[in-house]
């Protein structure tokens, strides 16, 4: 923190004649301050994250905070990043004193969620805590204990994963459960992660956006896309509503909800009836060039052709020499070989001679027989012609990008709808260039993290003791012909894993959710086996872990709020909470999770501890840092020093107990009796150390420079060098250089790097199985089940403008900008024909449940569709439940697929997900 | 006129509708007793009522010939009263889901009574017919009038113009809360504190401008919708944007005040034609509707705009877009670079 003490330069004139301040002495008063302190905030904004602020001290309390805007400018031929920022980042301090912050240690004195409180001593807290703990880890072992888990920041983050980590306890993985898991970029790239930086937009003369609302939840890079249209760049919306974003494109085609693979498929059959493909392109970067035997649509696999031979080594035909070649594995550089996209070939295989075509060949029937423009615009509302000219205009763009959010990803079929969109952008060669690709899950993250939730320091020597037990088994997968990337992915895919359990299936097995979410097979019209026939198939085969059978007993939750965030989530309160010893909210304010909870532990917020966000996005490729600049508020305390307390509170009360081991589900026995010296690296951090851990991570991490933590400080921003050793930035493939703007996969473009899918290639089509039963080999359309029920309105929603997920939902000043309370937009013409008024209560349901809203009625939506944006609170609808009630997130057995190369569960991916987007509703008046 | 003048261009097709501006404003002055309702700043989703609602009919300003015209004085409950909620009730009186967090009106004496209005209560409705909805985001502040309607009808001469940047400011000592100035506004932009019984209104964040720090709504924007400086600077984004291009346009200007905020009017998408195809020569947003914002230079100023606009597309340079895109942030506020988190400020003794 800067302490200033200059001399204060303008003279108080009036002041000093009149000893009353003149009224305009009083405005120059009131913007004064004592100290500047750097300052970030530790939220998940994600697209949006994140903002170096300069945090106004006067006294103990913060006045106000304004963006430090001081970005360098990548290159003078883009725009800088100057100023970021957002109403939420403004009113921050504001947020951090509202009347739902929590200052003391709460204990629950009534029932569960009734809301009666008292207030207790850290020490009272803790000690009860750390017996319940202890209870369930003798009594059930670690399993009983599951942490759900989002805080923010590298000591936040690594102490609430340490901990967890080191007990041997269950953490759930959250990312497919909120619905980010970008399951199509998965299957379909090997790596969802891709994502350019904000400016390289600027490049563009095409901006799809496409899948998502930037408008809304990319407030500070927005004014990259409207200067990018200022240069000579079209933006052309896709989007049912004409939305914020809309209201700045050149063209806004509107799309039936959930349809967008038809008409990304009708785009793609245009493109290539019309001649207007980038061959080259397809033939080097996709699996469209690979052969697949007509008889069986499988592969042709070298395994079919030899005995003995692999299963991932393939085939395509070379023009050129008129003959079946092996399709290159280490590079994707072609050489002298120029593969086939048409044509039948004879192929003597192991079964006989059999006929193989490449894949291009039954993608092009497939997209002649079922997606004309003509018979796509019936599924999709877009007219034909419009679709044709759509289709011509990306193609023969200079450079396409595609901007979306999560919000594909959170349809029952989203994984077929970006499957889709990847394919018309691979089609015209809209990849891996400066302003040219599809941009999917945005993540680039602190390197250090990957070892600290269970290292034993932060040296080289305990680097290399945590690498040498993977050693040999890395080397056998290099032997194996893999490649570095993907031995990688491989081995921390193991390695994470420990302790990760998908929060889907823990919700489905442990939380209520089996009896909605497995009633897919009712509500697809494609399913002829219900989803537990997949599901214990699934769990058979190993490509599904299931949660250990161990019923939960103590549930911690820091900041992650799941009894807000569940789809469906009621049916937690109504059948985990029950079971649960004890439930423990580490949070800065009163959620809906909180309110539950038996204690309400007070965290300090971004202004009130030193952290550095743990993960970014290459859309802003800084890391940003904030300080202490006042203390928290009654006994709050930052997360890191809450669970050295607890950890040391733990094993206080083992040694009272006479408790020194407990045994996992696997009969593995762990020591309780140096916990706490174990979670802090060996005694190495006290208690008070939140910064120091902070810094030990960055300093441990490769790709931000040299900066020294305290010019990091001053400064409030450093920018990434690299993408780092992490595997979940991998897939960004590209160089991060200081003057240039990012752009993904160029590693595949001109290194030549194989994608991490089985083809090595990006893949389009999947012999898996299980997406040959379910008519999903190739990306195709389905109509979108009808989650709920057939009722005839379909309830979308999308990350809202005046909230990052639930932490402004209670702001009095943004809550003031919207209406206070949860609205459901409706088009008015579904307000006529049901007699409903702008703002009048309704009551909204489906099979499986109801709640009631205010309608806001408007010409923007889509009549059939209603939006309830994100995160309202349970306890802000009357009667306590929420839009989640209505929500039964039917599990997508194509989503449980594994043992396929790249198609197998993963932390964070390729497990079934949630999904919202489809559910059917119906409106009525309240009464 | 007054010896130099400083003004804002806000450029509409950047306007994202954050209410970033709204909030820095507020958090800055506004939080202050008696102020709570009040948002200097507002960001308004256009076609709507605005803040105060309805305020394109309460009048005031001046005719053709400079007679001031009868304006309506609006009400705190016109503007969006500052709710109340109840968060105490909710988290800590044991009522359990009996009782669930919601807005009250303040003005309902102790009643709950669930607002009717608020000060951006139509966002993001707008108007016309699916598909061809039509909105626009219009931001708006004090515009600091060469020939303020508010000066001229304050009886106790308490508002002047300042002669050094034409800043028009309300002196709260003199002010006796008569609200002659609310009712002749006619953009409707001045505030009544109950508490101190005073007009309040936008200062320009004076006491920034003296530190050579731009505004707080103007630097905070991430849009990068604001350019701000002095109006007689040929070399400023505002000379080249009001005078040289005439792309930016001030509000009603029939209301004869002559407003220093200017507006680069909104573009949109075409609409559809009633076969559902992409329809290019009707505007998805009606003329008559922006002529009703902007006046008739509206016309021409989209025209230049498009005209320019197709230029960067063929790969042509375009001084105007350059100036709209802002390369460097900071060249949009021209000479107020002063960056504020090194400034000296300590507070004041006492």
């Amino acid at each position: 923190m800067d302490q200033d003490t200059s001399p204060d330069p303008i003279p108080d004139s009036a002041t000093a004649t009149t000893g009353h301040p003149s009224p305009e002495d009083a405005y120059r008063a009131r913007w004064r301050w004592d100290s500047v302190s750097k300052g970030t905030h530790l939220l998940n904004c994600w697209y949006q994250r994140s903002c170096a602020y300069n945090v106004y001290v006067k006294g103990d309390t913060v006045a106000f905070e304004e963006p430090v805007a001081k970005y360098p400018q990548t290159n003078a031929s883009v725009p800088d990043f100057n100023p970021r920022g957002c109403q939420k980042g403004a009113c921050y301090a504001v947020n951090m004193n509202q009347p739902a912050r929590v200052t003391h240690p709460l204990k629950r004195a009534g029932a569960r969620g009734d809301g009666e409180w008292q207030q207790v001593s850290w020490d009272e807290a803790l000690t009860d805590i750390a017996d319940h703990m202890l209870d369930a880890l003798v009594d059930a072992g670690p399993e009983a204990l599951v942490f759900d888990g989002n805080a923010t920041g590298l000591a936040a983050g690594t102490a609430v994963a340490r901990f967890a980590r080191l007990l041997g306890a269950i953490t759930l993985d959250l990312n497919t459960e909120v619905g980010d898991e970008q399951q199509g970029a998965a299957v379909t790239f090997g790596t969802p992660v891709a994502c350019r930086s904000a400016d390289d937009y600027f490049y563009s003369d095409l901006i799809l956006i496409w899948g998502g609302n930037p408008a809304y939840t990319q407030i500070p890079n927005f004014h990259f896309l409207t200067e990018a249209r200022y240069h000579g760049a079209r933006i052309i919306n896709i989007s049912p509503d004409f939305n914020a974003s809309a209201v700045h494109a050149d063209r806004w085609y509107s799309v039936r909800p959930g349809t967008d693979a038809a008409l990304a498929l009708a785009m793609a059959q245009v493109v290539i009836s019309e001649d207007l493909y980038d061959a080259d392109f397809i033939r080097e970067q996709t699996d469209l060039p690979l052969l697949v035997r007509t008889d069986t649509r499988r592969f042709l696999r070298e395994s079919d052709v030899k005995r003995g031979g692999k299963d991932d080594v393939l085939y395509m035909f070379d023009e050129g020499e008129k003959r079946v070649v092996k399709a290159p594995r280490q590079k994707l550089r072609l050489g002298k070989v120029l593969p086939a996209l048409e044509g039948e070939y004879e192929v003597q295989t192991l079964d006989g001679t059999v006929q193989a075509v490449p894949v291009f060949h039954f993608l092009r029937e497939s997209l002649n027989t079922d997606y004309t423009p003509e018979k796509a615009s019936t599924v999709c509302g877009v007219d034909p012609t419009d679709i044709q000219s759509l289709a011509r205009e990306v193609a023969r763009a200079r450079a396409v990008s595609g901007v979306a959010g999560a919000s594909i990803s959170k349809y029952y079929h989203g994984d077929l709808m970006m499957r889709a969109q990847i394919l018309l952008f691979a089609l015209c060669g809209q990849m891996g260039r400066k302003g040219a690709g599809f941009d999917t899950l945005p993540y680039l993250i602190v390197e250090g993290t990957m070892t600290a939730p269970s290292a034993t320091g932060f040296g080289l020597l305990d680097t290399l003791r945590a690498v040498a037990p993977i050693l040999p088994s890395y080397v056998a997968l290099r032997l194996k012909g893999l490649t570095n990337e993907m031995a990688l992915f491989r081995l921390s895919r193991d390695e994470a894993s420990k302790g990760f359990v998908s929060a889907v299936l823990f919700w489905y097995y442990h939380g209520g959710l089996r009896e909605i979410s497995g009633r897919s097979k009712e509500w697809d019209p494609y399913l002829t086996r219900d989803v537990d026939d997949y599901l214990a198939d699934a769990v058979k085969f190993g490509w599904q872990s299931p949660p250990p059978a161990t019923p939960p007993r103590v549930l911690f939750s820091t900041g992650g709020n799941p009894l807000r965030r569940v789809r469906g989530g009621h049916r937690l309160l109504e059948h985990m909470l029950p079971k649960l010893d004890l439930l423990v909210s580490v949070d800065l304010r009163m959620s809906t999770t909180a309110m539950n909870a038996d204690y309400v532990l007070p965290a300090a917020s971004s202004y009130e501890k030193c952290d550095v966000n743990d993960w970014y996005t290459p859309l802003m490729p800084f890391a940003h840092i904030t300080e202490a600049a006042v203390p928290p508020p009654g006994e709050a305390k930052p997360e890191w020093e809450i669970m050295v307390l607890l950890a040391e509170k733990l094993q206080e009360r083992a040694r009272e107990r006479g408790v020194t081991q407990y045994s996992d589900a696997n009969g593995k026995q762990h020591r309780i009796n140096d916990f706490a010296s174990r979670l802090t690296f060996g005694d190495k951090f006290s208690a008070g150390d939140h910064e120091k851990v902070a810094e030990a991570i960055v300093n441990s991490s490769g790709h931000l420079g040299k900066p020294r933590w305290e010019e990091f400080k001053k400064k409030g921003f450093q920018r990434f060098e690299g993408l780092g050793l992490h595997p979940g930035s991998a897939g960004n493939a590209g160089d991060l250089s200081p003057d240039e703007t990012f752009t993904p996969q160029t590693w595949r473009t001109q290194k030549k790097m194989p994608w991490p899918t089985l083809t090595r290639r990006i893949q389009f089509y999947i012999d898996h199985p299980w997406y040959m039963e379910l008519g999903e080999e190739l990306p195709v359309h389905k109509d979108p089940p009808m989650s709920g029920g057939d009722f005839p309105l379909i309830m979308t929603g999308g990350h809202n403008r005046h909230s990052i997920h639930g932490f402004f939902r209670t702001n009095p000043l943004t809550l003031e900008l919207e209406r206070g309370e949860p609205i459901i937009f409706m088009s008015d013409a579904d307000a006529k024909q049901r007699g409903l008024e702008d703002h009048e209560l309704v009551r909204v349901h489906n099979e499986i449940g109801e709640f009631l809203i205010r309608a806001k009625v408007t010409p923007t939506v889509r009549p059939g569709q209603v939006i309830v944006y994100h995160a309202w609170e349970g306890y802000q609808f009357q009667g306590g439940d929420g839009h989640k009630n209505v929500i039964p997130t039917p599990m997508n057995p194509v989503e449980l697929a594994g043992g396929y190369f790249h198609i197998q569960h993963t932390p964070a991916i390729l497990q079934p997900g949630h999904n919202d987007r489809e559910t059917r509703v119906e409106v009525t008046k309240a009464e | 006129m007054t010896e130099r003048q400083l003004a804002f261009v806000f450029d509409l097709n950047k306007c994202l509708g954050c209410q970033t501006c709204t909030i820095s404003c507020k958090t800055l002055w506004t939080d202050q007793p008696g102020m709570e309702y009040m948002w200097w700043n507002i960001v308004n989703t256009m076609p709507g009522r605005g803040t105060p609602r309805d305020r394109d009919q309460m009048g005031g300003g001046f005719d053709a010939e400079g007679r001031a015209q009868a304006g309506v004085l609006p009400s705190a409950k016109d503007f969006g009263e500052a709710w109340d909620f109840n968060y105490d009730e909710v988290f800590y009186e044991g009522k359990g889901q009996s009782a669930h967090l919601h807005p009250r009106s303040p003005s309902a004496n102790g009643k709950d009574e669930a607002p009717e209005w608020g000060p951006n209560w139509d966002e993001d409705q707008g108007a016309g017919d699916y598909p061809n909805s039509y909105y626009f985001y219009l931001p708006t502040i004090c515009m600091h009038c060469t020939d303020p309607a508010c000066l001229a009808a304050c009886p106790r001469q308490a508002i002047s113009k300042r002669e050094e940047d034409g800043i028009v400011l309300i002196d709260e000592d003199r002010c006796d809360g008569y609200r002659f100035c609310m009712e002749a506004c006619p953009y409707k932009r001045i505030y009544f504190n109950p508490d101190r019984f005073i007009s309040q209104k936008c200062v320009m964040c004076f006491a920034r401008l003296e530190q050579g720090v731009a505004p707080a709504c103007v630097r905070q924007c991430p849009g990068r919708v604001r350019h701000f400086g002095y109006l007689d600077d040929e070399e400023s984004d505002i000379f080249k944007l009001v005078k040289t291009w005439k792309v930016a346009i001030p509000l009603h200007p029939e209301f004869g005040t002559q407003p220093n905020v200017y507006y680069v009017p909104p573009l949109a998408p075409p609409r559809f034609d009633e076969n559902g195809e992409i329809d290019e020569e009707n505007p998805r947003i009606p003329m008559d509707y922006l002529r009703s914002l902007f006046g008739p230079a509206v016309d021409q100023s989209l025209a230049t705009l498009k005209l320019e606009m197709e230029k960067t597309r063929q790969g042509e340079k375009s001084e105007l877009t350059d100036i709209l895109i802002a390369y460097k942030w900071q060249n949009m506020f021209i000479p107020f670079v002063e960056d504020p988190g090194e400034l000296s400020r300590p507070a004041p003794k006492s």
